[in-house]
């Protein structure tokens, strides 16, 4: 199992000790990053050499930039290959507001702005103008913004894409931008650059060209854009963009809105970016085109690579660790050389400068790490306590359970319930009508109709090929319908997306299981809650308690439904996914959906694999579901758990209905037979 | 000169241009059409093999336009320079297949890619680092010969480009059409486990994928040469911006959709720069680039929506 | 056909195991064919068919057991080179070369083998047993009817000059005209000293040509016997719906 970029699941391994040595390790976590804390703090006082915190100050600023595009490619999992653009555009913003690049003619217009302080009048030769002079903390968050606006004008057309188209359009989107800048002279000064940029000023002290101030400005804004990212990360958001990164069809199926959140990871992305560029320009005081082209991008991505890709922390290191190369330790390394030329008595090792070749060191960083370790050197993914004995050996229940977990607290209420609810009590639950799909010149399903009355089982069999996946994925949205009506609880749903069935109550498993192989398998549950959470991007940062309460109470719902698989989920809620054996995973599939809080579930083959043993296990468990409310449609090829579980059976053979009724009736159905059998003459 | 001569004129230039990009962007299509993958060293590939050709007609004593050839000798000047240019070009390409990308056979989604990015980054700067920034002047062997028609100029070199272009471009027609492992190729592009399964070497076909496209952009290279009279590190990002959105724009995949692709961005780079601004070729080409991944992947005569996921 | 060949089988599976993962899909498995037999793998969905036709041709390896192809060992043999040795394969959903003509389809499978008499021999015999065929040479392969495309198919295995031909559900997706003269020509190709093994999921239709069945259910085998005792039992009905309790 991979993701995007092909990063390799890492099995469970052994840190040693149980519960203990994980409080442990928060802890020393925690006093880590205290100290690296102090550390960062006290450094331009140690170290007085202003060269020296200089670079720091620049090493901050692309720590800034890899966090902001590890939001984008970490979390999200979209390559964008233009990052630069949104890093130009906070970077122009700022230097256009607060330079004399732009001077339009005074008029009553720019008055009330004077008042505020933002521009002044400034009298020339020709005439009163405009000189802007933003103030730069105000600035921050405004090129932020903008650059998140472009964030979502250059993601809209690449939701559609696939992975390397979409860095194809994003590197386009990437050239345009410093190109217009470019040749935009009027705004921008072309490629001379923008320069009389305004530095800071801090109650009445002006930054200047000391570079200590920035230095703990830089420390801010990135210690910032970690706290943003950590908090992203751990909450409903986060998971959403994992969750779309590691199977999108399983995400919208879960209930997450690709468009939006794809969008919003642009805009966050973006936005960091924004709010970096204005910091830089603000910094050298001048901004060209030249320092936004396609070989920033490719060095934030090699950053991300290097120091690994979904790791807040690692892309931090990562982008300081690649830093200090080109601007010490190279230096370094090139006077070593130089001496040891002399030494030899070899012409080139006396001229060779290494920091000129950082390029070719990133493009030795770039193809090595992707050969040898795609994680980076901070993987994102985390290690796990071994299992005990007893939680490794699982006893097989039958019986099912009693009760479903309840509700969350306060879960918003399931689209399109007020309105219908008294329709629906009558009629049943699902309906389709006349449902004819095709894809290309292929009959996929012909005329199908289908009722499923609530809280009862139906079930859906036929050989290969006769469009029972298809009438699933029809009915969730992931496949259009062509022609024909699909009802449930009254509602058409049949132009409705994927997610937008999915809150309406319809919860479904895959033939071939679309879990998110890199994420735990609690992780997993609590994205199928993803539709009856509240939290937004600014709860998720905030942390109100009111946040905090519902990401606790979903957390410990995650845990209730995996506990109704006896110890065989549980013990695991904190191994990834992908590293389950085939029965598990099917069981997390299902426990997935129910956390969606589905009135229906559509289970596409929940047995397969299974001994009997295990299956008989699991149709107790899908009978209990069933006695506690839940109405259910199954594919399964195995008859007898078809006639434990089914009440009615539909049988498909070539895309159409040939045959319903209880299962007794259905097995001894003629039509049956030969479909499954097969025709013994043309005209049988 | 009219307008209308103008006009023409830069039809003529535009054509020429067109027939390096096609050259490019076949390359660029063969390796796409079998493994699916966007190969960014593919124009840094094209502009080692620039180098290849100027050291190798330099190796034949010709620098600079000092000496001028005529017949056997122009001929075996430039038959050798481009064997050197195109072999080496092939032999680059296979290296490179082989180390970085074999390994990253089965890896699902975008890390082939960014390999291909980090070996583009290498052999740029491997280059810079060596040769330098400076543009090198081109050996330039082909006697200065122009024929008048009407307002329009057409010179001895601009012949040359469209006769070893529709040559390579027969050949590599008749490659994929009539041999046994040019069919192979296409089957493979169409069904690689199908292919396996009639014992076609999968792994072979690749490898003459990368090789025949690579030596398509030494060839692309050395005319990118005698054309414009320098070479410098840089011209593998300028031609191959305009080359990759030829080979999307005629049909990613798509051998035909390439020699199209490659005439029709030639034409509107001279056109558009000739009636827009030069300035702006560069955003012009990336918006039809954008735009046609945006509305129409598939192109002017490209296959059906990729198979990977 | 009395022959040396008689005390191998032409193909045989031993005690073989296939797992996808950690997922058991074939579970000790065996099958014999004798030379110049046609022999059948029936089964329901997700029992094992398709996994057996990619074990034979490699694309999956066993995990225990072997597969012996004319008494060899299997081991570590490239799908190239059991094409050479004679076995091709007519693979499930026809999977033709779409954008290439029927006739380079064709060329296609006779990859392994050189140009030559042999090839001329081979497409004489193709259009033979497929004038149809012959008609639409020139024609892209992918504008064919799935009936049609079903002949090229077995006329591209066909040009390996194949020993053992391997088809998986060459009853799919066709029309019940077009089932049955494919069946028609499996048996007439099978008379021409083709040894034929057949995945199909139309238990009916495949019983009727086969001399030998196999019955598989969840990567088992659960029934295995002459083709004419299996038609009659109401056993394969069981197996096929699922029913059969396996130990």
């Amino acid at each position: 199992m991979r993701n995007a970029v092909g990063i390799r699941r890492l099995l469970p391994t052994v840190t040693g000790g149980g519960v203990l040595s994980r409080v442990s390790l928060r802890r020393r976590a925690r006093f880590g990053v205290l100290m690296v804390t102090a550390a960062a703090l006290l450094f331009p006082v140690i170290n007085g050499n202003d060269a020296d915190i200089d670079s720091a100050a620049n090493a901050f600023a692309f720590a800034a930039l890899a966090l902001g595009l590890n939001i984008v490619v970490g979390f999200a999992g979209l390559l964008d290959l233009g990052y630069a653009a949104f890093f130009a555009i906070g970077a122009y913003a700022y230097g256009v507001a607060s330079s004399w690049q732009v001077q339009p003619e005074w008029s009553g217009f720019w008055e009330p702005w004077q008042w505020l302080d933002l521009v002044s009048r400034f009298h020339t030769a020709n005439g009163d103008v405009v000189h802007f002079q933003v103030s730069f903390w105000l600035m921050l968050p405004v090129a932020a913004a903008i650059a998140a606006f472009f964030g979502v004008l250059f993601g809209a057309p690449t939701l559609r894409l696939k992975g390397d188209y979409l860095a194809i359009v994003t590197l386009g989107f990437g050239e345009i931008v410093p190109i217009v800048a470019r040749n935009t002279p009027s705004v921008t000064n072309g490629a001379m650059g923008l320069n009389g940029v305004a530095a800071p000023r801090l109650f009445g002290y002006d930054f200047g060209v000391n570079a200590t101030p920035y230095y703990y400005v830089g420390l801010a804004l990135v210690a910032f854009l970690i706290f943003t990212s950590q908090r992203l990360k751990d909450s409903r958001i986060g998971r959403a963009w994992m969750a779309i990164r590691e199977d999108e069809i399983a995400a919208a199926a879960m209930g997450v809105d690709r468009v939006r959140f794809k969008l919003l990871a642009f805009a966050i992305g973006a936005a960091f970016a924004g709010a970096t560029g204005t910091f830089y320009v603000a910094k050298l005081q001048t901004a060209t085109p030249e320092m936004f082209m396609f070989p920033v991008s490719v060095m934030v991505l090699v950053m991300i690579v290097f120091g690994g890709i979904g790791s807040v922390w690692g892309v931090v290191v990562g982008a300081l660790l690649l830093q200090i190369l080109q601007s010490w330790f190279l230096e370094d390394l090139s006077q070593w050389l130089h001496a040891l030329g002399r030494l030899v008595n070899v012409e080139w090792l006396q001229h060779v400068e290494l920091a000129s070749s950082i390029e070719l060191i990133f493009g030795f960083i770039l193809v090595l790490m992707m050969l040898y370790r795609r994680e980076g050197l901070i993987p994102a993914i985390r290690r796990v306590a071994p299992l005990s004995l007893d939680e490794q050996t699982a006893q097989i229940g039958r019986g099912g359970f009693d009760r479903l977990p309840g509700p969350l607290p306060n879960p918003p209420p399931l689209a399109g319930e007020g309105r219908v609810g008294a329709r629906a009590a009558s009629g049943p639950l699902l309906e389709v009508s006349d449902l004819t799909v095709r894809f290309g010149g292929l009959v996929a399903l012909r005329s199908v109709e289908l009722s499923v009355p609530a809280q009862t089982v139906v079930a859906v069999i036929g050989p290969n090929g006769s469009g029972k996946s298809t009438l699933f994925n029809v009915v969730t949205g992931v496949v259009p319908a062509g022609r024909g009506s699909i009802r449930f609880a009254g509602e058409a749903i049949e132009r409705l997306r994927p997610h937008e069935i999915l809150e309406r109550g319809v919860a479904r498993t895959f033939q071939n299981i679309r879990l998110f192989p890199n994420l735990t398998v609690l992780e997993n549950v609590m994205i199928g809650m993803h539709a009856r959470l509240d939290t937004g991007p600014m709860g998720a940062l905030l942390r109100l308690p009111a946040n905090r309460r519902e990401e606790t109470a979903a957390r410990e719902h995650a845990r209730e439904i995996l506990a109704l698989f006896g110890n065989r989920l549980l013990p695991r809620a904190d191994h990834l996914a992908g590293s389950l054996s085939y029965a598990n995973r099917r069981r997390t599939e299902i426990a997935r959906a129910l956390a969606t809080q589905p009135k229906l579930l559509l289970l596409d083959e929940p047995t397969a694999g299974m001994n009997p043993a295990e299956t008989l296990e699991l149709a107790d468990q899908i009978q209990s579901l069933n006695h506690n409310g839940l109405t259910i449609l199954l594919i399964e090829h195995k008859l007898d758990v078809v006639a434990m579980l089914a009440e009615q059976v539909i049988v498909l053979d070539h895309g159409e209905k040939i045959a319903e009724g209880p299962p007794e009736a259905v097995r001894r159905d003629e039509e049956v037979i030969r479909a499954y059998l097969g025709r013994s003459a043309a005209f049988a | 000169m009219s307008d209308y001569g103008v006009l023409l004129q830069q039809v003529v230039n535009g054509l020429s241009l067109g027939a390096m990009y096609a050259l490019l962007a076949l390359g660029f299509t063969l390796v796409y059409g079998i493994l699916e993958l966007i190969n960014f060293a593919h124009f840094n590939v094209f502009m080692v093999s620039s180098f290849f050709g100027m050291w190798a007609l330099q190796f034949l004593g010709i620098t600079g336009q000092s000496r001028v050839l005529a017949g056997p000798a122009l001929a075996g000047a430039l038959v050798f320079a481009f064997a050197v240019t195109m072999i080496g070009a092939g032999i680059l390409g296979v290296a490179i297949e082989r180390l970085s990308l074999r390994p990253l056979r089965g890896v699902r989604g975008t890390a082939a890619m960014i390999t291909t990015i980090g070996v583009s980054y290498i052999l740029f700067n491997i280059i810079l680092l060596t040769v330098g920034a400076g543009s090198e002047n081109y050996p330039n062997p082909l006697p200065v010969v122009r024929w008048q028609f009407g307002e329009v100029t057409l010179e001895l070199k601009e012949l040359l480009i469209w006769g070893v272009a529709v040559v390579l471009m027969l050949a590599l027609h008749f490659f994929v059409n009539r041999t046994r492992l040019g069919k192979a190729m296409r089957a493979t592009a169409q069904d690689a486990e199908a292919a396996r399964m009639m014992g076609i070497d999968v792994d072979r076909v690749i490898v003459t994928a990368f090789f025949l496209g690579s030596a398509l952009a030494g060839a692309a290279a050395l005319i990118f040469g005698l054309y414009y009279n320098y070479t410098s590190f840089i011209i593998g990002y300028t031609a191959g911006l305009r080359a990759f959105t030829a080979a999307v724009l005629g049909g990613i995949g798509s051998i035909p959709g390439a020699m199209v692709g490659g005439l029709l961005i030639g034409l509107i780079e001279t056109l558009g720069g000739q009636l827009i601004a030069v300035r702006w070729t560069d955003v012009i080409i990336f918006s039809i680039l954008v735009l046609v991944l945006v509305f129409v992947p598939t192109g002017l005569f490209g296959r059906a929506t990729p198979t990977k996921s | 056909m009395p022959d040396l060949l008689e005390f191998h089988p032409m193909l045989e599976f031993k005690a073989v195991d296939t797992h996808y993962g950690d997922l058991h899909v074939l579970k000790s498995v065996d099958y014999r064919i004798a030379a110049g037999e046609i022999v059948c793998l029936l089964g329901g969905n997700a029992s094992g068919k398709s996994t057996t036709m990619k074990a034979i041709m490699g694309s999956v390896a066993p995990t225990r057991g072997e597969i012996l192809y004319e008494g060899h060992s299997l081991k570590g043999v490239s799908t190239a080179e059991r094409v050479r040795r004679g076995i091709a394969p007519v693979l499930e959903a026809r999977r033709l070369f779409p954008r290439m003509t029927v006739y380079e389809n064709l060329e296609m499978g006779a990859y392994t083998r050189r140009r030559g008499l042999e090839f001329d021999e081979d497409l004489a015999r193709v259009f033979s047993l497929f004038p149809r065929v012959e008609e639409r040479l020139q024609q892209l392969a992918g504008t064919l009817s799935g009936g049609e495309q079903q002949m090229v198919a077995i006329g591209r295995a066909l040009m390996a000059r194949p020993r053992l031909l391997c088809m998986d559900e060459p009853s799919m997706g066709l029309s019940p005209a077009y089932v049955e003269q494919v069946f028609d020509i499996i048996r007439t190709i099978n008379e021409q000293g083709v040894s034929i093994f057949m995945v199909e999921q139309n238990a009916n239709m495949a019983l009727s040509i086969a001399d030998h069945a196999y019955v598989l259910q969840t990567g088992q085998v659960v029934l295995s016997g002459p083709a004419a005792e299996l038609r009659q039992t109401e056993l394969i009905r069981h197996a096929y719906l699922g029913e059969l309790k396996v130990a």
